[in-house]
């Protein structure tokens, strides 16, 4: 190799400086000077002739081996559902990831190891890294041992008593998760102990915790919450007591929204009428409907806020009850101009409270013929966001082919984007169900 | 789609009737215009909304140019009418060719000779292009190693690509596109010198091999005179080569952007012949590729082999059946090096070489792959960090497929426990 070094040495410098070398490759002739005698054309038939020999020389190297990854003796996914996960890390639907994952660990199925890279990658920046963790298996330990980026698979599952203790807001987030799965009492028990010390910020964050699997012994802490000195913990008590079935605040929502909907005319003029509530008492504003702007004018445009925000915290069997009818009948009343406010609240109830035949009747309503907004020509986000929500927790048996009528020419694009998410849904977990090796 | 914010703004400025006194649109997707520049004759601006794909006679060397993005905002604010005569002469050709072989372009390939004297007497004109080229590229090499290499660090891409402009213009394609590959050289890391010396050394040994052609083997001379950019026709080599029908195998396959167009190689191996096969397509920019050879799949096909010292480039005269395949036989490292070596003793420029090996990666002292006697090459630089084929291998072996060069294996394919082909 030092011949080789001496040419290039040479090159960096230049013929006009530096002199030619004649390395000697043994068994081959000399180079011939060429009649020109350039040394510049000799440096480079020197250069050729040294390339092709090392190129074509070349010995293999030595690499020291790698420990080999423990067996992981789940299947993989389905080829069909392999090219989805590329599909999803690559940018189709990545909110849906974490449903995809829970359901390939809920069937005993692991992530193929060819995307564990992606995933972890996706998992790194985003969370629930131990739901990914569970999903990859040994191979991504195995991986996480080679790419330091990847090391918080390596973190142990049942994080111990000291990441509560010392740990950072993520390690205490997950050390309740974890408690919570296996102990929901004292799990409760731990977040009312530590309440008072626990700034706003990580109150709300007990709260998102708990609200995985709200239960009746949670609603002494939720109704206390109500009374808490930030807003955003207030707001997440009342909205989980709302969907707390039986909950005392449920009850006082019901009380409150009686006879605001009624019922009118014969069945083929049939139309609802909506008395709204006309200002806030104490009772309400503890029980999470904000209040006006101060000072601010109680007109019309408020009365629909308040309506709104009403409907949403109330106990969707409230209205079946009162007004006798199926949720498919009575989110097809005509309840204009009220009809965008219902739907809105009724679609946050839908989603808070987890009701699947209000879900089910929301979306094909919204499918058929969405409410007639004040604007016809248009949809503001804040009216069609339920509607993202809607799609991502309902029934994923929507989806299915014939479940719900094809879209038509007019329908918005955000109902054609919940359509596709619920069809995505049902096909993303009937593959996970397929038998393996199937494409 | 502006390369970047000036000439977004040129061409908001541009974009007003009174610089484009010939506007015009024709089914499908079909764009022109005359823009009145600085220059005596107006520019010709061509665009085809299908590729999209355009065309302007102006020099400017951003792609698109502030004509063609003027042009389209033009039509956007519809102001570009439809015009029921079609388009105008200069036009039409480019338009028409690109309708009919959008996905079948090749670079380089000659129309068939309608007369046979005027054919000989060009193809006479392009040999002495050819040799007035090579002799100027010949003065420019020396040139290099006589100043030396040490300051092509400072050079900016236009040193490479002015050599390589005029090899254009002496109608040698080949050797432009391997000089326009070198401006990167000098910034690609520890070893770039002797890389750079390496690749100046073997297109000295061209621009001879190509003056002394007469001296070489008829295979070694086709090799000599396709890489300089002399390519034959596809009727031809079908015509002239004799097909040979195996299993081939899918190996691996990579797509390499080039400026305007994309290109598609495809690596097969016969199950019968054990011989390695090379299929290039090439797509225009930003249009997917017309062809479907999955890799993992085998082909029961005849294939012709284009002439060379290694015929490896074919052509797939007939295809007959594919279906889906194992993995194909790995070699050991050993057996890669010794057939890479015997095939550099026949064509020295050959940079690409087709593996198989049956390997597990490492990552120590750098990222490599080793076999079962302990053998171990590295993996290029280029190809990044390969995790996939890591994840895949949990450090257990794996058949890999993949391009030998001589910075190491470009890993592209690697078969999965179950037997399936996974593209890295």
């Amino acid at each position: 190799m030092s011949t080789w070094q001496d040419l290039v040495t040479a090159s960096l410098i230049g013929t006009e400086r530096a002199e030619v070398p004649r390395p000697g490759i043994p068994g081959m002739p000399p180079v011939d000077d060429g009649a020109s005698g350039d040394p510049a054309a000799l440096l480079l038939d020197q250069a050729a002739l040294l390339t092709a020999a090392h190129r074509a020389g070349r010995r293999p190297d030595h690499a020291e081996p790698l420990a080999q990854a423990a067996p992981d003796p789940r299947p993989a996914v389905s080829r069909a559902a392999a090219r989805r996960l590329a599909r999803m890390l690559g940018g189709e639907q990545p909110d849906l990831l974490v449903e995809w994952l829970t359901a390939v660990v809920a069937r005993g199925q692991r992530v193929p190891a060819q995307l564990l890279p992606a995933l972890l990658d996706w998992a790194s920046r985003h969370a629930p890294r131990r739901l990914v963790a569970e999903a990859a298996g040994p191979r991504a330990r195995w991986l996480a041992w080679l790419n330091p980026a990847w090391q918080f698979v390596l973190v142990e599952s049942p994080a111990g008593d000291d990441a509560w203790r010392v740990g950072t807001t993520v390690d205490r987030r997950e050390y309740l998760a974890a408690l919570r799965a296996r102990d929901p009492g004292a799990a409760a028990g731990l977040v009312a102990g530590s309440w008072d010390m626990a700034g706003a910020g990580e109150r709300a964050a007990f709260l998102d915790v708990l609200a995985k699997s709200i239960g009746p012994d949670d609603e002494p802490l939720l109704e206390a919450a109500l009374d808490d000195r930030a807003e955003e913990v207030r707001g997440r008590a009342s909205h989980l007591l709302a969907g707390l079935p039986g909950s005392a605040l449920g009850r006082r929502m019901a009380e409150r929204a009686r006879g605001r909907l009624r019922l009118e005319g014969d069945v083929p003029g049939l139309r609802l009428a909506v008395f709204p509530p006309t200002g806030t008492d104490a009772g309400m504003r503890r029980d999470g409907i904000p209040p006006g702007p101060p000072g601010g004018r109680s007109g019309p445009a408020d009365w629909a806020r308040l309506m709104l925000e009403m409907v949403a915290l109330t106990p969707l069997g409230t209205w079946t009850r009162e007004l006798g009818l199926s949720a498919a009948r009575i989110v097809s009343v005509p309840a204009d101009p009220w009809t965008p406010v219902l739907f809105i609240g009724w679609s946050r109830a839908a989603v808070g409270q987890g009701d699947a035949e209000w879900t089910a009747a929301l979306v094909n309503r919204a499918l058929t013929s969405l409410p007639a907004p004040a604007d016809p020509s248009r949809y503001s986000p804040a009216e069609l966001q339920p509607l993202w929500h809607l799609a991502r927790r309902a029934d994923p048996s929507l989806g299915a082919p014939g479940a719900l009528a094809e879209p038509g020419p007019d329908t918005p694009q955000e109902v054609r984007d919940a359509i596709g998410v619920l069809r995505f849904r049902y096909d993303m977990l009937k593959e996970l169900d397929d038998d393996h090796g199937a494409s | 789609m502006a390369p970047d914010a000036p000439s977004q703004r040129t061409a908001q400025q541009l974009a007003s009737g009174r610089a484009w006194p010939v506007t015009g649109a024709a089914e499908p997707g079909a764009l022109w215009g005359e823009c009145r520049g600085s220059a005596a004759m107006p520019y010709r601006t061509l665009v085809d909304l299908s590729g999209p794909a355009y065309r302007c006679s102006c020099p400017s060397r951003k792609f698109p140019c502030k004509h063609v993005l003027a042009l389209l905002l033009l039509w956007a604010d519809g102001a570009v009418r439809d015009d029921p005569s079609g388009p105008p002469d200069w036009a039409g050709s480019w338009l028409a060719a690109r309708a009919g072989t959008a996905n079948r372009a090749q670079p380089g390939e000659t129309a068939e000779p309608k007369d046979p004297k005027a054919a000989a007497r060009r193809a006479e004109q392009r040999e002495a292009r050819v040799a007035a080229g090579l002799a100027e590229l010949d003065r420019w090499l020396c040139d290099q190693a006589r100043q030396g290499l040490a300051v092509s660090q400072k050079y900016g891409y236009a040193h490479w690509d002015d050599i390589a402009a005029r090899m254009v213009d002496a109608q040698a394609p080949g050797l432009a596109d391997r000089l326009r590959a070198l401006a990167s050289v000098p910034h690609s890391g520890a070893g770039w010198d002797g890389r750079l010396l390496e690749e100046y050394a073997l297109l000295r040994l061209l621009a001879v091999a190509y003056r002394r052609q007469a001296e070489l083997a008829p295979p070694l001379r086709e090799t000599v005179r396709s890489r300089i950019g002399f390519s034959r026709r596809q009727a031809d080599v079908l015509a002239d080569g004799p097909p040979v029908r195996d299993r081939w195998q899918v190996l691996a396959r990579r797509d390499l952007e080039q400026e305007r167009t994309r290109v598609r190689r495809t690596w097969l191996r016969g199950a019968e012949t054990g011989r390695n096969a090379l299929l290039l397509s090439y797509a225009a920019a930003g249009q997917a590729f017309g062809d479907s050879l999955a890799v993992g799949t085998e082909a029961d096909a005849d294939l012709v082999f284009y002439p060379g010292a290694v015929p490896l480039r074919a052509l797939m005269k007939t295809g007959h059946e594919a279906y889906r395949g194992g993995p194909p036989a790995g070699d050991t490292i050993a057996g890669l090096l010794a057939c890479y070596a015997a095939a550099l003793a026949a064509d020295p420029w050959l940079e690409s070489w087709p593996a198989v090996l049956d390997v597990t990666p490492a990552r120590r002292p750098a990222p490599a792959v080793s076999d079962a006697a302990g053998d171990a090459v590295p993996l290029h630089p280029g190809a990044g960090d390969c995790w996939p084929l890591f994840a895949l291998s949990g450090g257990h072996p794996v058949t890999v497929a993949g391009e030998w060069t001589p910075r190491g294996l470009w890993p592209l394919t690697a078969w999965d426990e179950g037997g399936t082909a996974v593209p890295l």
